[in-house]
């Protein structure tokens, strides 16, 4: 409550700050609301705790309400200077995910993974693209339009409406410091599913391209570019993680400062090679952790550090972009495509659970940590806008609004899944992460607990 | 390629050499690490190779200011009263004498070569020649470490160098602060004009309300990771603050970390957080202060030369000049004050400061003179200060016990 009353205080102090900014020449306010904004959402996910909330709902109400929609403090135009800092908590994200997966932990939970993860796609695609078709005189994207081209149009959502958030999870899991098999199946399927989901979507956008023609100049990227795009990931990502690791057995110096280096480069490196940043530093991740015999934890954890208050910022921002006004135009259709999507997650998880023999907990609780989204879903969508401007928009403004409610209702089911499944520390005994493990629960060195500065 | 992806690259190349090769030169020859970057910053910068174009150099704008605040923050900590009380107030006089000396006399020739050489009318000089004044006040700490290291004690000069440092740093820093405010270029969207001193005030005032609400704010959170978020959050909105106002950030950052560790229980914790932080913002705050280098269109060289010998005169004059005046001489030597000829990042940052500053006159020439003094002194400001302190220690190695104690 102190904090949130000191939270007051600087907004005060910044409305008294703002008629003292000069009118002319060069004034930036970004790092202004850059810093207000980790505070208040460092605040708002303390104050989210309390009340049984995960941190990163917190965050996201956080920039909710002090961005656009509400207090105005954070504008649309901070929110663009600010994006590089989205583009390195991506990127820490993604190789954080990768590094947590371990070759031989995938090789013995692949069955049950597969099959819950096939069966889940499947089931949300299905049921998403039947609602839309049922539906489609109130849906603006569809109105108009023959069957065969709302097939299609239906199918290109429904390929993004299935897509999870790796996001939403690793920040739980380091925040919650769960492990388990919930935690690590739920953690399996969403990566998988973004490789899936990526190669699933840019078969369906050339199929549209055919069958409803596009106005714009550029129809959206062939097929050569995707596979490249995938293609290409696998093999950046895997030379990173080999540079990683080279780095990690002769240098192993400064690794907060390397953990930001490297989160940076994989990014920038990617844009460059015009290949997924999230898949090329989540295969970086993984090579180092399975590729190096002492393994990436000591690097994790400068890493850990590194990310908590981009954590912060990159949710305060997604929350920021949530514009409540776009929402409430279309929040019928949304909350019933939202409803639907939720169900036939659950649905699907149950089946497959139950088809390949997984865990009872397996069953009832990973559909849990797979409804909420961001990230890729964003980038597909912008795609889609690109290749089908008009129709496009109109499919992002639904798009967004969904995103918005599973943004926010997603983190919240998904530490529910981790409470009730009992892999994170609600008191004494439980069987939670303990500070210096990983997510494995293997013990960290002395030395790797030590801070990484000089 | 891109510019940022070879940013990226250089830092790493840089950092690596830096610590493969200067590691091991520190420890042999006394060599500090750190101008390497500013040259490479130079190297990358608009004036060779372009990598780091103007463009770019504005798109990481907000990181170029978080590094000033970053820095600033740092001298900040090491204003705790209560640590400060327990130091002699003989050593405070000999500190305060000659960064004082250094500013005023560095200040005053640079003033005659502004008016004289240049030919600025009447008061025009005054700006870059204080500015100027406070960047020559500053001293290299890196080197104390290093030759304390060397020596496996700290003996009583050390000791009051670490003080003459941070109270030179201070002065220079304050000197800036209130320069900027002073300079301010004006033209708000108030009915009516802000004054200069209401800008001294309203600098200072963001540095001591952030700090004290920023301890409130901290509490007593001990948690390394929750307090970094937090110190984090602090100095970014400090630094915001400055340079949304065109004040300086590294002037409020100081005044925010120095009243946050006066008033925090966690005094400890939140200097040990900031240092833990501290060598990569001092590695971009070097590479861009190299790469924003730019020759000045008037004649530079005499300003900048005079500037390093009046600099080199004063640091040595005014420091031998302090210790007479205060009966410190002879612990002290005749030579301290050579200890305090180097210079590092933070005489980097105040003249990066200023030459951000939309109301500056002159900046290049102000930023070429901080930029030349680094270049020469701060590889040699470990050896500079050996070369001080050496014989007093050898001095008391070879006195009779008694006579030492």
């Amino acid at each position: 409550m102190r904090r949130a009353l000191i939270l007051v205080l600087l907004w005060g102090g910044i409305q008294l700050l703002r008629p003292l900014e000069a009118t002319h020449g060069v004034s930036s306010q970004t790092l202004l609301v850059f810093g207000f904004l980790i505070l208040a959402a460092y605040t708002v996910g303390e104050i989210a705790t309390t009340v049984q909330l995960p941190k990163v709902t917190g965050y996201l109400a956080a920039g909710l309400l002090f961005g656009p929609s509400a207090l105005g403090v954070v504008s649309l135009h901070a929110i663009a200077d600010l994006a590089p800092v989205s583009r390195l908590a991506v990127a820490l994200i993604a190789f954080l995910a990768g590094a947590e997966l371990r070759w031989s932990e995938l090789r013995d939970r692949a069955r049950p993974l597969l099959t819950m993860l096939g069966t889940e796609l499947l089931l949300s695609f299905a049921a998403i693209m039947t609602l839309l078709v049922v539906a489609r005189a109130y849906i603006p994207f569809l109105t108009g339009l023959l069957l065969p081209e709302t097939l299609v149009l239906a199918a290109l959502f429904a390929a993004v409406a299935i897509v999870h958030s790796p996001a939403v999870v690793m920040a739980l899991l380091t925040e919650t410091r769960a492990r388990g098999p919930v935690a690590r199946t739920t953690l399996g399927m969403v990566l998988v599913a973004d490789i899936v989901v990526v190669l699933l979507f840019s078969g369906l956008l050339a199929l549209a391209r055919t069958a409803v023609p596009s106005t714009a100049s550029s129809g959206g990227p062939s097929f050569g570019l995707v596979a490249w795009e995938i293609g290409g990931s696998l093999l950046v990502g895997a030379a990173l993680g080999g540079a990683i690791a080279l780095y990690m057995r002769f240098v192993k110096r400064e690794l907060l400062m390397f953990a930001i280096v490297v989160a940076f480069f994989g990014s920038e490196i990617s844009r460059l090679a015009h290949v997924e940043a999230l898949l090329t530093l989540l295969v970086a991740g993984f090579v180092v952790e399975n590729g190096t015999k002492q393994g990436a934890a000591e690097l994790l954890h400068a890493m850990e550090r590194s990310a908590a208050p981009v954590f912060v910022v990159f949710f305060a921002l997604a929350g920021a972009a949530i514009i409540v006004r776009d929402v409430l135009l279309i929040w019928p259709i949304a909350v019933a495509i939202v409803v639907v999507r939720a169900l036939a997650i659950r649905f699907g998880c149950q089946i497959g659970a139950r088809l390949s023999r997984a865990g009872d907990v397996e069953r009832r609780y990973v559909w849990m940590g797979l409804v909420a989204q961001a990230g890729v879903a964003i980038g597909l969508v912008a795609v889609i806008s690109e290749a089908y401007p008009e129709r496009g928009s109109q499919m992002a403004t639904l798009f967004l609004a969904v995103i918005a409610i599973n943004q926010l209702l997603g983190p919240v089911l998904s530490r529910v899944a981790l409470k009730r499944s009992g892999e994170i520390e609600v008191g004494p005994g439980a069987k939670g992460r303990e500070p210096g493990e990983d997510v494995r629960g293997d013990k960290l060195t002395p030395a790797t607990q030590a801070p990484s500065g000089p | 390629m891109s510019g940022p992806l070879l940013l990226i690259l250089a830092v790493a190349v840089a950092y690596l050499a830096a610590h493969v090769a200067f590691d091991w030169l520190a420890r042999r020859f006394l060599i500090v690490s750190g101008a390497e970057y500013l040259v490479l910053g130079i190297l990358l910068g608009p004036q060779i190779a372009n990598v780091l174009s103007s463009d770019v150099m504005e798109g990481f704008s907000p990181l170029i200011t978080l590094s000033l605040g970053w820095v600033g923050a740092i001298v900040g900590t090491q204003f705790h009263i209560r640590s400060l009380v327990r130091v002699r107030a003989l050593s405070y006089r000999v500190a305060f004498g000659e960064a004082l000396l250094t500013l005023t006399f560095v200040g005053l020739v640079e003033f005659a070569v502004m008016h004289f050489w240049l030919g600025m009318p009447d008061w025009e000089g005054v700006a870059p020649a204080v500015a100027l004044g406070a960047i020559a006040a500053v001293s290299a700490p890196a080197g104390i470490g290093v030759v304390a290291r060397h020596l496996g004690r700290r003996v009583a000069l050390l000791r009051q160098l670490e003080l003459t440092t941070a109270i030179d740093a201070l002065v220079g820093i304050v000197a800036i602060g209130v320069l900027l405010a002073l300079r301010h270029p004006g033209h708000v969207a108030l009915a009516r004009p802000v004054t200069a001193t209401e800008w001294v005030v309203i600098s200072l005032a963001i540095g001591v309300v952030g700090g004290a609400l920023f301890e409130l704010f901290l509490g007593r959170e001990r948690d390394e990771d929750r307090l970094f978020i937090s110190l984090a959050g602090a100095i970014i909105l400090t630094s915001g603050a400055a340079v949304f106002l065109h004040l300086s950030p590294i002037f409020t950052a100081m005044v925010m970390s120095a009243t946050l560790v006066n008033l925090s229980p966690n005094r400890e914790e939140i200097v040990r957080t900031l240092h833990a932080s501290e060598r990569p913002f001092y590695f971009v705050l070097l590479i861009f202060a190299g790469a924003s280098w730019e020759p000045s269109l008037r004649a530079w060289v005499i300003p900048v030369v005079l500037y390093l010998i009046a600099r080199a005169m004063s640091k040595t004059g005014g420091a031998r000049l302090a210790a007479r005046l205060t009966n410190t001489l002879p612990a002290l030597g005749m030579h301290w004050g050579r200890a305090l000829i180097g210079q590092g990042p933070l005489a980097l940052a105040l003249g990066l400061e200023y030459l951000r500053h939309p109301g500056a006159i002159v900046p290049s020439i102000v930023f070429t003179a901080a930029i030349a003094a680094v270049l020469l002194l701060d590889f040699g400001s470990a050896w500079l200060i050996h070369s001080a302190v050496a014989p007093l220690e050898k001095d008391q190695r070879t006195a009779p016990e008694g006579a030492t104690s």
